[in-house]
């Protein structure tokens, strides 16, 4: 096993820029994961590391090693591919001997090694089957079977998830994930599904437009989210982000909607937004921080019902404020219906606030 | 709903059924339209001379004979040395064509499907303008350069001109083949210890064995019956095909019909062959190289 170093990884097709200055540190043994939204450049980033595009200009460290001039085959890694990559005229036992073939392995060994991860992954019995003669499931299993019958430094992994049905995704996101930490193998995975990334990974990598937004354990990515994007992108449903602007109130630091309304702030708060580039703040907050009350209260910002989901467990509801959809959760118990004027409630210690500007997070220092 | 009364199922299903027997008598017209020459072929190529040129014509000989057979396939004659010679030539360049057709556009191919270089859409554009123009036109131009090279009257000069006319279909073909093969294949065998080369010979080379069977059947029939360019390009008797072979060979004297349906009926045979054997790699590489995305 091996650290991963990124160094301004830089990736440009014609004047289009894939990858954009992407540096980051994945520890020995650790699980990585690397999320955003289609097209910012995940699988362009794991291609760079396992070395099958060139890039452009940065440096990959593998291990000790700068591998940037390396051959795929020389880097001492092994990847898991969004479609599996199955070599469909190879039976299972051939597509899993593969790798050792190539590496010169004598034939007992490659035998005894390709029986031990049949075992492992529970397929003994598919070793004859050619992949098309398998499931989806089952085929992600070889491709990952592949994978594993080397002892690589660094796993690459592509959505390996992605064409599985929610029920077979969890089984499998456990098993992988209890394979890392059988193993401590150092995993670089890309999903974009964060809720396999929080499930799984140690630290998670958000990108956006072929940018690094944030690089930080899921728990931190999640309660400190450094911009609006990454507010936005980790947590479902997405944390609501309402436009306000700086007002006064009684001398007092506040924010006030385009219905009028103000909202006062603490101290530490009052701080950030005195920190904005501008008068345009951005107010952040998750389904769950936020109170519905059906009758008026102190200190309660009034909101339109916009729509009422209920999923079994909790309701959701949208409703609108300052000309943003805000979400909230509210037990399956309280009613409420479309149109009906509701006052919301906001945590001081759990709200966001961002700069309208640059759609930073404001810090009070 | 199940059994309304005013949309009764055998109703609902005539005008199918009709339309099926309109494609099945089309598909029994086409077949006739293309076997009765055929069956007429082998059918006259069993008779006596005299039984050949009677009126009217007889379909079932009264004395089925293999004698033209059995002199066109006999080496102490000078029809059968002929015809024997004509064979090997004709089976000579259409193969060298073949071969040296596939070791062109398996390479060409493969770099225009997955490399991207400079210039590579006008290229591919170059190597399919070709197509664009009868084969015709090119006939003096190229006998002049065959003359220029020396070339003229030896089988250089046909393997050379097929090789133009069926490169460029070739290689399309086989472009189209490659696009299917998922770039990830390559990359995994890259990844799992193979160079490019090998990741290439190991991983794609089997999977487009279609596509190049496909590809070989094409420039060895083209090859096969290719007539204009070698009527021009060879006067010397022991270097002639066998399309050009066989019309000089029986206009000489007055024209023996079944020994003319017999060289034809030989003639036809290795494509005939070569088809039902390979046909099911040919129709997988239309449909699967040109049709599916
Ligand atoms: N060979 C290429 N030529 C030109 N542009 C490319 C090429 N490969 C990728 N791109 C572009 O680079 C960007 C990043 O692509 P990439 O495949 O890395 O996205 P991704 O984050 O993996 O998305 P997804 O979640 O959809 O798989 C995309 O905008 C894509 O169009
Ligand atoms: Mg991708």
């Amino acid at each position: 096993m091996a650290h991963v170093v990124l160094t301004d990884l830089v990736k440009t097709y014609g004047t289009f820029k894939a990858v954009n200055n992407v540096s980051l540190r994945v520890e020995d043994g650790e699980f990585v994961a690397l999320v955003g939204p289609s097209g910012c450049g995940k699988t362009t980033t794991l291609n760079l590391v396992a070395g099958l595009v060139p890039l452009t200009s940065g440096d990959i460290t593998i291990g000790d090693r700068i591998v940037n001039d390396i051959d795929p085959k020389d880097r001492d890694i092994a990847m898991v591919f969004q479609n599996y990559a199955l070599y469909p005229q190879k039976s299972v036992y051939k597509n899993l001997a593969f790798p050792l073939q190539m590496r010169k392995l004598p034939r007992d060994e490659i035998d005894l090694k390709v029986k031990e991860a049949a075992r492992v992954l529970d397929m003994t019995h598919l070793l004859e089957r050619k992949p098309r003669e398998l499931s989806g499931g089952q085929q992600q299993r070889v491709a990952l079977g592949r994978a594993l019958v080397r002892d690589p430094a660094v796993f690459l992994m592509d959505e390996p998830l992605s064409n599985l049905d929610a029920k077979l995704r969890v089984q499998m996101r456990s098993e992988i994930k209890r394979f890392h930490q059988d193993l401590k193998a150092t995993i670089i995975y890309v999903t974009h599904d964060q809720l396999e990334a929080v499930t799984m990974a140690d630290k998670m990598a958000v990108m956006n437009g072929g940018f690094l937004q944030q690089y930080d354990s899921p728990a931190t990515v999640f309660a400190n989210p450094v911009n609006m994007f990454v507010a936005s992108f980790i947590g479902s449903p997405a944390m609501s982000l309402v436009p306000l602007e700086v007002s006064t109130n009684n001398g007092d630091t506040a924010l006030s909607g385009t219905e009028g309304w103000s909202m006062a702030l603490s101290p530490l708060n009052a701080r950030k937004v005195q920190n904005s580039t501008s008068k345009k703040v951005v107010l952040g907050a998750r389904h769950s921080t936020i109170k519905l009350h059906k009758h008026v209260i102190a200190g309660g910002i009034p909101a339109k019902v916009y729509t009422v989901e209920p999923t079994g467990d909790v309701t959701f509801v949208q409703a609108l404020l300052s000309g943003a959809t805000v979400n909230i959760s509210v037990p399956p118990t309280v009613s409420v219906a479309p149109d009906e004027t509701v006052w919301l409630e906001f945590d001081q210690q759990r709200i966001h606030l961002f700069d309208g500007e640059t759609e930073m997070a404001l810090s009070a220092a | 709903m199940m059994n309304s009364p005013s949309n009764p199922t055998p109703k609902a299903r005539r005008p199918i059924d009709r339309w099926r027997w309109t494609g099945r008598l089309f598909l029994v017209l086409m077949l006739l339209y293309t076997a009765v020459p055929m069956i007429w072929m082998l059918l006259t190529s069993i008779k006596s001379g005299f039984a050949a040129l009677q009126f009217p014509p007889q379909w079932w000989p009264d004395e089925p004979t293999l004698a033209s057979y059995q002199k066109l396939l006999d080496p102490t004659n000078s029809v059968g040395r002929d015809f024997l010679r004509f064979f090997w030539n004709s089976l000579f360049v259409s193969t060298v064509t073949t071969i040296l057709a596939v070791i062109v556009a398996v390479p060409a191919a493969y770099a225009f499907s997955r490399f991207d270089f400079p210039g590579r859409k006008f290229l591919f554009f170059a190597v399919l303008l070709r197509n664009m123009f009868p084969a015709v036109i090119f006939l003096v131009p190229l006998f002049i350069l065959m003359r220029l090279l020396g070339l003229v009257n030896t089988h250089g000069s046909l393997i050379l001109t097929y090789l133009t006319f069926g490169l460029p279909l070739a290689i399309w073909l086989l472009k189209g083949f490659y696009d299917n093969i998922p770039i990830q294949l390559e990359q995994a065998a890259r990844i799992d210890g193979a160079t490019r080369f090998q990741a290439f010979i190991l991983v794609v080379m089997p999977l487009s064995v279609p596509g190049i069977i496909a590809t070989a059947i094409y420039s060895f029939i083209g090859a096969w019956n290719e007539y204009i360019f070698a009527y021009t390009f060879i006067n010397r008797n022991d270097q002639l095909t066998l399309p050009v072979g066989i019309q000089r060979f029986f206009s000489e004297n007055t024209t023996d019909f079944p020994g003319l349906m017999a060289a034809s009926f030989m003639m036809s045979l290795p494509v005939v062959v070569l088809f039902l054997l390979l046909q099911r790699y040919f129709v997988k590489a239309l449909t699967e190289g040109a049709v599916k995305h």
